[in-house]
C-alpha cells in the first residue's frame, strides 16, 4: 500500500540556523499521525514545507507515489492538503456559512450572494466534520473548542485528504478537547489522513495511531500511540524527565502564606471568571507549593486575586503574610507584603515587548535606581547587567528588544524583573509554558536556588508531571475551593484522581 | 505553547546577530532630523534672492520661521508625552484660545497684575487638561472622544470668558490697560534678532527633555504607553500616569496661549483652531509611535521646526496655501509610512 504522504530527507536552513536536517515523514489515508515536539524543534518548519509556506532547500515530497512540488500554500491546498493555524482564520463578526464560504462566496443569477444555499451546504459541511450547530450563528458567539470545529470544516470544504493541526487543544477546556479527538477519529474513518501537531504528551494515546517524535531538527524516533510515555519524554528531551528537576527542599522556614477558608469577593462579576470561594492552604519560606486541577478551577483567578491584578474586591476568612493579617487585594498592598506574580501571558501582561531587554528588567524597580526621582545611568546599567548574569538571559545585550528572544529568555527576563524587587513570596502561573526544555530545566534550577536562600513559591500549573518534579506539595483546586493536599512525589493517577472525582460530584 | 512564534530558534539568532541598531533605525530615530536638514537645504537652493542674498536665510526670515512654530512647538512638547502614553488630546487648540482669552480678559476687563494673572491661567489649563484625564480613565471613556468634547467645552468656556468678543491688549498704566511688559512676548531680543516667544518654546523643550529622559516619570510615561497590563502589574501607578499627562498638554496650552496673547496683543476666543493636528503632526513626523511606549522629544523638536521651515519655503515661492496643505500632508505620510515599513520589516520573517 502506498502512503498518502511521504517527505524524504527534507533539508531547511535558515541563515545560520539547520531547523531540518533530513528529515523523513509519513502518512497513511485513514492515520491520525501526532508530530510531537518542542519549541524549536522543527516540527512547524516541517509542516509549513508541507502546506506550501515555505521552500525546502532538498529533499522530496511525494502524494499516493507522486512527486510534488509546492510553489505556494494555494498549490498545496489544491492538491488536497489543509492546514488549520493555530490562530484561526475566521471572521469573528460573520457567521458561520460567510465564513466557510469565504473568498468564494456563491451568488444567485442576480449577483447577489446566494444565503440559502450558502447556508444548506455549510450545514452539510458541518455535519460531514461532525458537529451539530447552526451554520446561521455568528462566529463571536461560539466557544474555542466550536470554532475550532468551524475551522475544521472549513478546512474540509476543499476536499482535503491531509488535514494538519496546530496545537488544536492549546485553548480548548477538557471536554472540548474530547470531542475535538473524537471528530478527528471520525475523519480518520473516512480515510482522511490527520497529521496532529503537539507537544503534550498525554494526548497522544487519546488521538492518534502513531507518533513521530523531533528533536532539534531531526527525527528523534517513532513510536506506536500506546508506547509508555517515559519512552516519549526520552525521545522529545533526550534524557530522562527526572533529571530536569533539581532535587526537593531539604529545609522549610517559617510560614510566608496563610490562607484559612480564604475567600475572594470581586466586585465586579466577571463573566467565565471563577473566583476562590474557599481556600486553605500554607507556603512556608523555602518551600514550593505547587497548584493543580483541571482547566478553569480557578487557580489563576485565585493567584491574580492574591496580588490584586486585574480583580478588584476583598478578601475575607483568614489570610495571614508572615503570621500577620494582611489586607491583600491591591497590587500596591501585596507587593508592601513582598510578593511577587509572573502571568501566564508574558506577552500581554509579563513584558513591553517593544522596549529593550534592560528597560523590562528594572521595570517593576524603577523607584530603586531613580534616586530623588531621576535617572542614574551608569547605577542603571550596573544593576541590569548584575540582574542578567544572575538570571543568565542570552544574550546578555540590555539593548536587546525583547521581542526578538525566544520564549524561554522572555521568561528569565520575566524572572528577572520580579526577583530583583527580592519578594519574600513569588505566585507563579505556567511558569514554563511556551519554554524549551533547556529553558526549563534552568527555570527550574533558578527557583531551587532562590528558595534554597527563603524565598517562598505557589506555582500553577496544567503540566502535573512538572508540578510533581518540581513541587514540595501539591495542592488540588476545583471549583474555586482547594479540596485536596498531597506530598512529594504524589503520582499523577492520584491526583488526576482527585481531581476529576470532586468534578464530578460537584 | 499558544502564544509563541513556532521558531524560537531563529529569534535568538536574530537578536545574537543583530543587537545593535542598523543604519535604517538611526534614518528612523532621527528622521524628523534629517528631513528638517532636507528641508533647510531645499529652502536655500530653492529661496529667492535679492541683491546676492539668499532670502531664506536672512535674519528677519529665521527670526519668522521660529517665531510662527513656538507656539504649535510648546504644544507638541506636551502633546510628545500624551502620545508615548498612548493617548491623544484634541483640545490643546482650544485651550490655547481659552487661555489668551481669559488673559486679555483679567489683564483688559479685571484689571489684575501679571503676578496673579499669568499663574491663574496657567493652573486653569493645567486643571483643565487634568479634569480631562480623570474623565476618560475614571468613566473608562477613550481620550480622543474625551479631548474631542474638551476641544468643544473649552471653546465655550473661552466665549464666555471673553462675552463673545475679541478682547484687545492696550499697554499703558490705569484700568483698561495692561503692564507694559507684558508686550515683552512679542519683541526679539538679541539685537532684534531672537523672538521672545521661540525663547519661551527653547526653554520648555528643554525642560521637557529632561522630564521624559531623566526622570522617574518619564520612565513611567514609557512603561504605560508600552504596555499598561504590565506595567500596572510591575507597580507602576497607571491611572496616576495616563491622567497626568493630560494635565502636561494642560498646562502647555496654558503657556502657548499666554504666549499668543503676548505675540499678538489680543485674546480671541476662536485662535488656536486647527493647533492640534500641526502638534500632532509635529510629534508623528518626530518619529513618536502613535501607539505608545516609543518616541523622543528631540525629534518632536525637529518636526515642529521642519514643519515651519517647510510652510516658508513654500511661502518664500510663492506657492499657494492648497499647495501647502497638501505638502504638509504628504509629509505625515511619508514619516508614517517610513516607521510602519521598519515596523514590518522586523517582524515580516516571525
Amino acid at each position: 500500500m502506498t502512503a498518502l504522504l511521504e517527505m524524504r530527507r527534507i533539508e531547511k536552513r535558515f541563515g545560520g540556523i539547520h531547523a531540518l536536517k533530513g528529515v523523513d515523514f509519513d502518512l497513511h489515508s485513514g492515520e491520525a499521525h501526532v508530530l510531537l515536539g518542542e519549541n524549536g524543534a522543527g516540527k512547524s518548519t516541517l509542516m509549513n514545507i508541507l502546506s506550501g509556506n515555505i521552500a525546502p532547500d532538498s529533499g522530496d515530497i511525494r502524494l499516493s507515489g507522486t512527486s510534488a512540488h509546492f510553489s505556494g500554500p494555494a498549490e498545496a491546498h489544491t492538491a488536497g492538503i489543509a492546514m488549520i493555524p493555530q490562530e484561526l482564520d475566521l471572521v469573528p463578526g460573520l457567521d458561520i456559512a460567510a465564513n466557510l464560504f469565504l473568498g468564494n462566496e456563491e451568488r444567485t443569477a442576480w449577483g447577489t450572494l446566494a444565503h440559502r444555499r450558502m447556508h444548506s451546504a455549510a450545514s452539510e459541511l458541518l455535519k460531514k466534520a461532525g458537529v451539530s450547530l447552526d451554520a446561521g450563528r455568528p462566529v463571536s458567539s461560539l466557544r474555542m473548542g466550536e470554532r475550532q470545529l468551524v475551522a475544521i470544516a472549513k478546512a474540509l470544504s476543499a476536499n482535503a485528504r491531509i488535514l494538519i493541526m496546530d496545537e488544536p487543544t492549546a485553548a480548548l477546556s477538557a471536554t472540548e478537547a474530547e470531542h475535538l479527538f473524537r471528530v478527528v477519529r471520525e475523519l480518520c474513518a473516512r480515510d482522511v489522513g490527520v497529521i496532529y501537531i503537539s507537544h503534550r504528551l498525554e494526548e497522544v494515546p487519546r488521538v492518534a495511531d502513531r507518533v513521530t517524535v523531533m528533536r532539534d531538527g531531526r527525527v528523534a524516533g517513532e513510536a506506536k500511540a500506546d508506547a509508555p510515555q517515559a519512552e516519549l519524554v526520552r525521545l522529545l528531551v533526550g534524557r530522562s524527565f527526572e533529571d530536569l528537576f533539581p532535587p526537593q527542599a531539604s529545609r522549610i522556614g517559617r510560614e510566608l502564606l496563610q490562607l484559612e477558608h480564604a475567600r475572594f469577593d470581586p466586585s465586579i462579576e466577571r463573566a467565565g471568571w471563577q473566583a476562590a470561594r474557599d481556600v486553605s492552604l500554607t507556603v512556608h519560606a523555602g518551600e514550593i507549593v505547587g497548584l493543580a486541577g483541571l482547566m478553569g478551577v480557578g487557580r489563576t483567578e485565585f493567584l491574580s486575586a492574591l496580588y490584586g491584578f486585574e480583580a478588584k474586591g476583598r478578601w475575607s476568612g483568614m489570610v495571614l503574610v508572615d503570621g500577620k493579617p494582611a489586607h491583600l487585594g491591591t497590587i500596591a498592598a501585596a507587593r508592601h507584603a513582598g510578593i511577587a506574580y509572573v502571568t501566564d501571558d508574558r506577552r500581554g501582561t509579563g513584558l513591553i515587548l517593544k522596549h529593550s531587554v534592560g528597560e523590562n528588567v528594572v521595570l517593576s524597580t524603577l523607584r530603586r535606581i531613580t534616586p530623588w526621582a531621576l535617572v542614574a545611568p551608569r547605577k542603571e546599567r550596573r544593576y541590569v547587567a548584575d540582574a542578567l548574569s544572575r538570571f543568565d538571559v542570552r544574550p546578555k545585550l540590555p539593548e536587546a528588544l525583547v521581542v526578538n528572544l525566544s520564549g524561554g529568555n522572555q521568561q528569565k527576563v520575566v524572572f528577572a524583573k520580579e526577583l530583583v524587587s527580592e519578594p519574600r513570596l513569588l505566585l507563579l502561573d505556567e511558569p514554563t509554558r511556551g519554554v524549551d526544555v533547556g529553558a526549563k530545566a534552568e527555570i527550574y534550577a533558578q527557583l531551587r536556588s532562590l528558595t534554597a536562600k527563603g524565598l517562598g513559591v505557589l506555582v500553577a500549573s496544567s503540566e502535573l508531571p512538572e508540578l510533581i518534579g518540581l513541587c514540595d506539595r501539591i495542592v488540588v483546586m476545583s471549583g474555586g475551593r482547594t479540596i485536596a493536599e498531597f506530598g512529594p512525589r504524589a503520582s499523577e493517577e492520584e491526583i488526576r484522581h482527585a481531581s476529576a472525582n470532586r468534578t464530578e460530584a460537584a | 505553547m499558544t502564544d509563541e512564534p513556532a521558531t524560537p530558534a531563529i529569534d535568538v539568532a536574530r537578536a545574537e546577530v543583530r543587537p545593535r541598531l542598523r543604519p535604517l533605525d538611526y534614518v528612523i530615530r532621527f528622521q524628523s532630523i534629517l528631513g528638517l536638514i532636507l528641508v533647510v537645504i531645499g529652502g536655500i537652493v530653492f529661496s529667492p534672492r535679492r541683491h546676492g542674498h539668499i532670502l531664506f536665510l536672512q535674519p528677519d526670515n529665521i527670526a519668522n520661521i521660529v517665531r510662527s512654530i513656538s507656539e504649535t512647538g510648546i504644544l507638541a512638547l506636551g502633546m510628545t508625552f500624551v502620545i508615548i502614553a498612548a493617548g491623544i488630546d484634541l483640545s490643546v487648540g482650544a485651550v490655547l484660545g481659552l487661555s489668551s482669552v481669559l488673559t486679555a480678559a483679567l489683564l483688559i476687563n479685571e484689571g489684575w497684575g501679571l503676578w496673579t494673572t499669568l499663574p491663574l491661567v496657567l493652573v486653569c489649563a493645567t486643571l483643565f487638561g487634568l479634569l480631562q484625564g480623570a474623565i476618560s480613565v475614571r468613566l473608562q471613556v477613550q481620550a480622543f472622544i474625551v479631548t474631542l468634547a474638551g476641544l468643544q467645552a473649552a471653546r465655550g468656556l473661552a466665549l464666555i470668558a471673553s462675552g463673545n468678543e475679541f478682547i484687545n491688549i492696550n499697554y499703558g498704566s490705569g484700568p483698561g490697560n495692561a503692564p507694559p511688559a507684558f508686550a515683552i512676548l512679542g519683541e526679539r531680543l538679541f539685537d532684534n534678532t531672537f523672538p521672545v516667544a521661540t525663547l519661551v518654546f527653547l526653554v520648555l523643550a528643554v525642560v521637557a527633555t529632561f522630564f521624559l529622559n531623566h526622570t522617574r516619570y518619564g520612565r513611567y510615561v514609557f512603561a504605560v504607553g508600552g504596555n499598561e497590563r504590565a506595567a500596572r502589574l510591575s507597580g507602576i501607578p497607571v491611572e496616576w500616569v495616563k491622567i497626568s499627562v493630560y494635565g502636561i498638554t494642560g498646562l502647555c496650552s496654558g503657556v502657548a496661549g499666554i504666549v499668543h496673547a503676548g505675540q499678538f496683543a489680543f485674546g480671541s476666543p476662536t485662535d488656536g483652531t486647527g493647533y492640534e493636528l500641526n502638534a500632532i503632526a509635529a510629534v508623528v513626523i518626530g518619529g513618536t509611535d502613535l501607539f505608545g511606549g516609543a518616541g523622543t522629544m528631540i525629534g518632536t523638536i525637529a518636526g515642529a521646526i521642519m514643519l515651519g521651515a517647510l510652510a516658508n519655503v513654500l511661502q518664500l515661492n510663492d506657492v499657494s496655501a492648497a499647495m501647502q496643505l497638501l505638502a504638509t500632508g504628504a509629509i505625515i505620510v511619508a514619516a508614517a509610512a517610513l516607521q510602519t515599513f521598519v515596523g514590518r520589516r522586523d517582524t515580516r520573517s516571525r
